[in-house]
């Protein structure tokens, strides 16, 4: 008893001196480098990505339109702080350079606020379609509200709810998006960038608290157990529907949560942005990570948002430069991403951080599902 | 942690090369911003082998100062198509550099709405050699309510493009169809920021000249084929037909659906075609019986009337990449280096107020492009628009069209 | 099973409704658009033309969907696994099928006995291409990962998609490609009822129909069929039974690959455009036809490519084609609704 409390203690140690070192970490870099950005945009999709693992590693659901969310997110920014309903005037809550917009200027933790309550009512509606479904029938509803919501995005010029007021602004976009606005701090400014690192740390921290919470709650048990055996979660008396919509409702807010911020960061919402190869994207960090596993799903977000952002741009790309060769390696980096991912997948199939719980189904085969172990080598 | 140490101390030494003008050897730093992955690779290569050829013509050299370019890419493999994400970290990457001259890009006019606010704030002028879209500069009509005021936060304007504005090609396309004796066109675009502004404006200068428009068709552009788009178009008696768009954008197949549902359908484009991708049959374009019944309007002159230079460039283009009709990007990007070495050399100067100035005092410029200012939104002042033939699988200049824009 | 997850009582009304949606449900959403369409060209034209133009495109066009979300189905059947690569490997099959057309020299105006020899012979190399690739990739990135997690092996599909994207690139550029036309696709052939028949569209039917058909009978009939019939049921009690699980996969993975390469010779023949994204949306289509037909279910797949066909020129012919892809996802959403399992489903034992 007393050791495991002794392990606790130092686990709870060692998290307050890492977390001290990620929040001191951009005052030792140029405030506007390319690696506070990086940074902050790996802080971005960590959002996302545990959004995304609560729908697919803890309920199970494999969802492959999860850029749905992010979509809705984005445009709730877009639509509530921009200057993109030009006839509009409303502000609350903002100052500075976005006051004297016109259009409608809602301060950026209303729509934060927002965003979640929009997403989570889409997360629900596209879960009820796929209750009845199973395993891989749901990803396809999901990849086609994906796509249905990408498409709505780029044709969404030609809604119009009433003259002036157009649903999106298609591959114009929206742009520029306002810029986050707290009290008593200066304005946040796309040239100083530590700002934003702490704001999207804080939602992260937001984000993996509530994250460890559900894991262990009531709710979550319900979910792992749903994912394990649903037929025997049902008899055990889980409410099948509830607690999957509530996996597609609170998956879908993370997302939305995370799109409104990188809405507002990247000061643009692009209809192009939205595109089935960003679901991947998002549910490769997951899978890479350990599917399931919290500080998995954290590792493998941060792994691949640098290899997309930085290994393969800025460091591959002047491999041939400084080596003297005359090549163009640009042409390859789309090949490269596709290598590392198959490498990593074949060297760490379990993931970076496999779950607890899966990697002792996987080691000792005890409580091992239908599906996982089918095609036992001889 | 040594990378911060490191590009605080870069910071240093530039500090000095701005206060003494005369300074030979200083180092300026261009920078281009280009999607080099995806679909728009061909285009953007061209382009980025344009800005070398017009570096390399110029000895690396601007006045007194040495010029090192980068390119920069504003696409991710991930996305295979330019990001707001790595848009606004190329604009801050250059944003952050003392030493950075000037900024040229992007290629597509969403990006530039991104990079603008950025190299805005910082004071870096930057030169696109792609964008059309109306509001990055004016409030003509075509732009939207608050544009384009709210991409300069600083109330300064720091963006120039040496492309002209959309309404003047949607004028010009609209005469030669006249011209032409269409009656019913029907018309297609990507949607993407150049061709639906493009599409929008042709349409307008349609109106006005009585060419009736019987319908402004989005295409997919990852669809397979557009045969029932054409069947329908066939349905509705057209007899003319116009893409606004790029060639990556699947221009080649619905050229060809068109053409195989209308015989003898006269088919029309605008610059975002005007390459050998799309018209020579071996760089998989349009096979001859279909292109011969094509035009394309480009914003460059008959080669007869190109100035010296503008010779140079062609014979030295073939020199440098064995391909003696250069893509139209190619020359666009040619254009933009060269015009920021000029800036740069009249500027005299490495601080980047002054290139800035330089570049927006720009006037009767001789260039491949032919002779043209840069007014005071950043715009050029180039109205005069190619209209060329297909002639076996090559672009040939037919005639210049002066755009009756009606007002 | 699927009501396991409903709760067990409802008021009456509703389940009598409830019975009638699953019952028709289905037939009313797939008629919807042809009736409506069908009804408005008979009022404005007084026949059945536009309705029946739209329908033979997307007939032809669906059989290519069909011959490439066969080879989706067969992989899912067999290893659950979305085979994320599929498309690319259509892809290569029509680049294959364009370099060849380029060293043998094969021309248009070359004759009829000429062309169709090799034709014949370009079918046979685009098919062993894309069979013998798909083996391979069933090779590197699916077999290490066996005992793996199930989604793992989706994750290495898509980084294999991506590198056979890049090869694509590298291969023909990065823009859409125009080939020579050889067998003047848009050329009518004859016309029926008021219907102009092309060359492509005898050329897809005709070439897709006999495939199909002996596909259909080698799983039917052959021991290797019946063993990859076996495995796809229970591979466990297959092994049990001696059969090479390892080559019964190996073999599935060839079959879809070389219907892949056919697809991809005649897609470069009919669209006479290739690109190499075009798997990409192809293997999106033909993943969402086979999950239409019921996947795992090969006369599903075909129906679900035809279905999804006809949708797309409809679509694009009065809707407008920027919305199309949207209303093909819509369609899936709706059949999966009234019927989970897909059209024709519950063969494999994901939907048993």
């Amino acid at each position: 008893m007393s050791t495991a409390l002794q392990q606790r203690r130092t686990q709870v140690a060692i998290f307050i001196v890492v977390l001290a070192g990620i929040i001191v970490l951009p005052l030792f870099f140029n405030p506007a480098s390319g690696f506070v950005d990086d940074c902050t945009l790996a802080l971005a999709y960590i959002t996302m990505a545990l959004g995304l693992n609560i729908i697919v590693g803890f309920a199970g659901l494999l969802d492959l339109g999860y850029v749905a969310f992010y979509a809705i997110g984005a445009y709730t920014m877009g639509w509530l702080a921009s200057g993109f309903y030009a006839d509009a005037d409303i502000h609350i809550g903002v100052t500075g350079f976005a006051e004297n917009l016109p259009g409608i200027h809602l301060n950026f933790f209303l729509v934060l606020i927002a965003a979640m309550v929009f997403t989570t009512i889409a997360g629900i509606i596209i879960g009820l379609p796929t209750l009845r479904l199973r395993g891989d029938y749901i990803a396809i509803v999901t990849l086609a509200f994906g796509e249905i919501i990408g498409r709505v995005a780029i044709n969404g010029d030609e809604i119009k709810f009433s003259e002036g007021f157009p649903l999106t602004n298609g591959r114009q976009g929206i742009t520029p998006v306002d810029k986050i606005d707290l009290p008593f701090v200066d304005q946040f400014t796309s040239l100083n960038l530590r700002p934003w690192y702490w704001v999207a740390l804080g939602l992260v921290l937001v984000v993996l608290f509530v994250n460890f919470r559900l894991r262990d709650s009531r709710l979550g048990r319900a979910w792992i157990a749903l994912r394990e055996d649903e037929v025997a979660a049902i008899s055990m008396g889980i409410p099948a529907v509830k607690t999957k919509l509530f996996a597609y409702g609170t998956g879908a807010a993370f997302g939305g949560i995370s799109g409104a911020f990188l809405a507002s960061y990247l000061n643009t919402v692009n209809a192009d942005q939205f595109q089935f190869s960003f679901s991947i994207f998002v549910l490769a960090m997951v899978i890479l990570g350990g599917l399931g596993s919290i500080w998995g799903v954290v590792l493998g977000s941060v792994a691949l948002t640098f290899i997309n952002y930085r290994l393969i741009p800025d460091v591959l790309n002047d491999v041939p430069n400084k080596v003297g060769l005359d090549f163009d390696l640009t042409e390859l980096s789309f090949g490269i991403f596709g290598f590392l991912l198959v490498v990593m997948m074949v060297l760490r199939p379990e993931g970076l951080i496999p779950e607890r719980r899966r990697q002792m189904e996987l080691e000792e085969g005890i409580g091992a599902g239908d599906t996982e172990l089918e095609l036992v080598e001889p | 942690m040594s990378l911060g140490v490191a590009a605080c101390g870069s910071d240093d030494d530039s500090g000095g090369s701005s206060t003494s003008d005369s300074a030979s050897g200083g180092t300026i730093n261009i920078y281009s911003s280009l999607p080099l992955q995806g679909a728009s690779r061909p285009q953007t290569t061209a382009m980025v082998n344009g800005i070398k050829l017009a570096l390399q013509q110029a000895n690396n050299k601007a006045g007194d100062f040495t010029i090192k370019y980068t390119s920069l890419d504003d696409s991710t493999a991930q996305a295979g198509n330019w990001t707001p994400e790595a848009t606004s970290q190329n604009a801050r990457k250059v944003a952050q550099d003392d030493k950075a001259g000037v900024y040229i890009g992007e290629f597509n006019s969403g990006a530039s709405a991104v990079s603008i606010p950025i190299l805005n704030e910082a004071g870096v002028p930057q030169i696109s050699p792609a964008n059309t879209a109306v509001g990055l500069t004016t409030d003509e009509p075509g732009a939207d309510k608050g544009e384009p005021d709210k991409y300069y936060p600083t109330g300064k304007r720091t963006y120039t493009r040496i492309v002209p504005i959309d309404t003047i090609q949607g004028a010009a396309l609209a005469t030669t169809m006249k011209q032409d004796g269409c009656t019913k066109v029907a018309m297609t675009n990507d949607k993407e920021v150049y061709g639906a502004g493009l599409s929008r404006n042709v349409q307008l200068a349609a109106q006005q000249q009585d060419v009736a428009i019987l319908f402004n068709e989005g295409i997919d552009p990852k669809a397979p084929n557009y045969r029932s788009l054409a069947s329908k178009a066939k349905g509705e008696g057209a007899d003319c037909f116009i893409y606004a768009g790029i060639t990556a954008n699947n221009a080649v197949q619905l050229y060809k659906d068109f053409a195989a549902a209308i015989p003898g359908l006269k088919m029309y484009g605008g610059d975002g075609v005007a390459e050998s991708g799309f018209v020579d049959p071996k760089e998989g374009g349009l096979p001859t019986s279909v292109s011969k019944n094509v035009k394309v309007t480009v914003a460059t002159l008959s080669p007869d009337d190109y100035p010296p230079q503008g010779q140079e460039f062609f014979s030295d283009f073939e020199d440098t990449y064995g391909d003696k009709n250069p893509d139209p990007y190619a020359i666009y990007g040619y254009e933009a280096m060269n015009l920021a070495l000029d800036a740069i050399q009249r500027a005299g100067s490495a601080d980047k107020e002054k290139i800035l100035e330089a570049l927006f005092a720009t006037k009767d410029r001789e260039s491949v492009l032919g002779t043209y200012s840069i007014d005071e939104n950043g715009d050029t002042t180039l109205t005069d628009y190619g209209l060329y033939t297909v002639n076996d699988g090559e672009l040939e200049f037919d005639k210049t069209i002066k755009a009756e824009t009606g007002g | 099973m699927e009501a396991a997850s409903l709760p067990a009582t409802r008021p009456k009304p509703l389940r009598v409704l409830q019975d009638w949606l699953s019952k028709y449900g289905l037939i009313v959403v797939l008629l919807a658009m042809p009736v409506y369409y069908g009804i408005q060209d008979l009022s404005d034209d007084g026949n059945l033309t536009r309705l029946g133009g739209n329908i033979v495109d997307g007939l032809s066009n669906g059989a290519i969907w069909a011959l490439v979300a066969i080879g989706y189905t067969l992989v899912y059947g067999i290893i659950e696994l979305i085979n994320f690569a599929h498309g690319e490997v259509f892809m290569i099959g029509s680049f294959t099928a364009a370099g060849f057309f380029g060293t043998v020299g094969l021309t248009a105006g070359m004759g009829v006995p000429g062309l169709a020899l090799g034709l014949l012979l370009t079918l046979v190399v685009c098919m062993v291409v894309s069979g013998m690739l798909n083996v391979m990739i069933e090779r590197v990135a699916y077999r290490p990962l066996r005992n793996a997690p199930v989604l793992a092996p989706l994750i290495t599909a898509v980084g294999f998609s991506f590198i056979l994207q890049n090869v694509g690139i590298l291969w023909r550029g990065g823009s859409q490609e125009g080939i020579p036309d050889l067998i003047n696709s848009q050329h009518e052939l004859f016309t029926i009822f008021g219907l102009d028949i092309t060359n492509g569209d005898v050329l897809s039917i005709g070439t897709t129909v006999p495939l199909v058909i002996l596909m259909v009978t080698f799983i039917n009939q052959s021991r290797l069929g019946k063993a990859m019939r076996a495995t796809a049921q229970d591979p466990e009690a297959a092994r049990l039974m001696g059969i090479n699980v390892d080559t019964t996969i190996s073999l599935t993975f060839l079959i879809g690959g070389m219907l892949a390469g056919a697809a991809g010779l005649i897609y470069a023949l009919y669209q006479t455009t290739i690109w190499y994204a075009q798997g990409f949306t192809a293997g999106l289509i033909a993943f969402t036809a086979a999950v239409m037909g019921g996947i795992g279910n090969i006369k599903g797949a075909v129906l679900g490519g035809v279905i999804i066909g006809i949708i797309q020129q409809i679509s694009d012919n009065r809707i407008g084609t920027e919305w199309t892809p949207a209303i093909v996802f819509a369609y899936l959403v709706l059949i999966m609704v009234f019927k989970p399992s897909g059209l024709l489903g519950e063969e494999t034992r994901e939907a048993g």
